[in-house]
């Protein structure tokens, strides 16, 4: 079941609202099992470039690149997303909620049923939770069903906006790292929209810090820190508060 | 037994309510709990209330079925087309605030007075809370869900089917308990008013005759038959909506 991950092109896009123009001549190349990461201010376009990515909203100008095929709607089965606020059904159980990718792509019964419980025993929801609802469920736990939602389909790209921002600071850690475990077993490539210094750096690859109305690259930050981090205990790391603080003061000069 | 004291404390303190105000003296016709009682027991044994019964649940059903299968329909179109709804709701709007009483002068000219009217003045007193209802579940549908659906890209069929619907579900079965008993409204309202069929009757007749105590049993059985419905729509209603518990 493993698929190769593939590259995004985000080529030269530019996307207005009315008169208010979102995002400038944006030229960012994901590589193919990347793990990348959207920051700046609010208001610099990090989640609409993300929807843009996800073929939700329609580019202005330039063209976006995901795999060989060029993003022209929603739908695309190389990408899934993830939502800071989970966008669980909430009249449907964890498995019914992370089924549902598979049922409206016509899946049958069988294969929906065997694929949503790898992806829930995948990010640590096996067993009794699989029949619960939302509403039964903390919050990082629903933000687990969402991503086991996304790996159901079994996607090239992860498509992650803020996927964290409202979960507490100590389930947060733990579904990071668990995020990194998965993304070394799965080799996909994913792009994170996040607001957390901390998180960027800690996650990514490269960091690229957006600059607020319009959107346009600011800066492009590698992230040379060991992996796997998440057994490496990097967060207590020299280097990583070195990192945070270079992404801090690059941040800070832009307000 | 808590529980039963609980809901039986109101229950014996309504009845001593109405037991007391049968002794004032408002009006020497007012008839005891255990009179109307007694009634209720010879109307159900001589089969007229199951006879009159019968002949209002058929008005009943053909008016508040009509209701349903036009009025949500209605609503959930209304939802879907923004421009229908924006209009549609002023005259929605217009139909709840009337009276809807004043409709069956109308009704009668119309339709006569039959069976068939009776069910038209349910339709008229029922329907545009079932279909404002609808409307209004199919609106407050979540925009970030029908987001991630067309991010796994969900045909329009499957947006209606798997999220919009739904979505409007809760609203649309607490339209169908408000139009219920706006039906059971209805139903009276047209029996005793316009035509002589059922329940309705039944009272008006009793109360001709001065035998208040039946009058007061074919109330009292009106009130039992649309608790009951009442009922049975609020356990389909927790069924369907299990995932809110």
């Amino acid at each position: 079941m493993m698929v190769q991950p593939v590259g995004i092109a985000i080529e030269r896009v530019s996307k207005s609202f009315g008169a208010m123009q979102a995002l400038a001549d944006i030229d960012v190349q994901v590589k193919a099992g990347e793990f990348l990461s959207l920051i700046g201010p609010s208001g610099c376009g990090k989640t609409t470039l993300l929807k843009c990515v996800a073929g939700l909203l329609p580019v202005d100008a330039g063209r976006i690149v995901i795999g060989s095929r060029s993003v022209s709607g929603p739908g695309g089965h190389e990408a899934s997303l993830v939502f800071q606020d989970f966008a669980l059904l909430p009249w449907a159980t964890a498995r019914e909620n992370a089924e549902f990718g598979l049922l409206l792509r016509g899946a049958p019964a069988a294969e929906r049923a065997a694929a949503a419980r790898h992806a829930l025993a995948k990010v640590g929801l096996a067993g009794s939770f699989e029949e619960a609802y939302p509403s039964q469920l903390s919050g990082g736990m629903q933000q687990r069903v969402g991503l086991a939602r996304a790996l159901a389909v079994n996607p090239q790209v992860l498509l992650m906006d803020e996927p964290f921002a409202s979960i507490d600071e100590q389930t947060r850690r733990i579904l990071q790292d668990d995020l990194l475990r998965l993304w070394s077993e799965e080799r996909k490539t994913v792009v994170l929209v996040t607001h957390s210094m901390e998180e960027a750096i800690y996650l990514s690859d490269r960091v690229v810090v957006l600059s607020p109305r319009p959107g346009r690259v600011h800066r492009v930050l590698d992230v040379p820190l060991a992996r796997p981090r998440e057994k490496l205990d990097v967060r207590a790391s020299g280097e990583f508060a070195r990192l945070v603080d270079e992404l801090w003061q690059i941040l800070k000069k832009m307000q | 037994m808590k529980r039963l004291a609980a809901r039986g404390a109101p229950l014996a303190a309504f009845l001593a309510l109405w037991q007391w105000a049968a002794w004032l003296p408002i009006s020497f016709n007012f008839p005891t709990p255990w009179q109307t009682a007694v009634a209720l027991t010879e109307l159900l044994g001589s089969g007229a209330l199951l006879q009159a019964s019968a002949t209002s649940l058929q008005s009943l059903a053909l008016g508040f079925g009509a209701a349903i299968t036009i009025g949500v329909p209605l609503g959930l179109l209304m939802g879907m087309v923004r421009g229908l709804g924006r209009v549609a709701r002023v005259y929605l709007d217009l139909l709840i605030a009337l009276p809807s009483a004043a409709l069956i002068p109308l009704v009668i000219l119309s339709f006569g007075i039959n069976i068939f009217s009776s069910a038209v003045i349910i339709f008229v007193f029922s329907a545009p809370f079932i279909t404002m209802n609808a409307y209004g579940g199919v609106r407050d549908t979540r925009p970030r869900l029908v987001e991630m659906a067309r991010a796994f890209g969900a045909s329009w069929g499957k947006l209606f089917t798997r999220i919009v619907l739904p979505s409007a579900l809760p609203m649309i079965l607490a339209g169908l308990r408000l139009g219920l008993s706006r039906a059971f409204l209805g139903l009276i309202v047209a029996e005793l008013l316009l035509s002589p069929f059922g329940l309705g009757k039944l009272i008006m007749n009793s109360r001709s005759m001065f035998e208040h105590d039946k009058m007061f049993a074919a109330v009292l059985w009106t009130l039992i038959l649309s608790g009951a419905a009442l009922y049975a729509l609020a356990r389909a209603e927790a069924h369907l909506l299990k995932w809110r518990a």
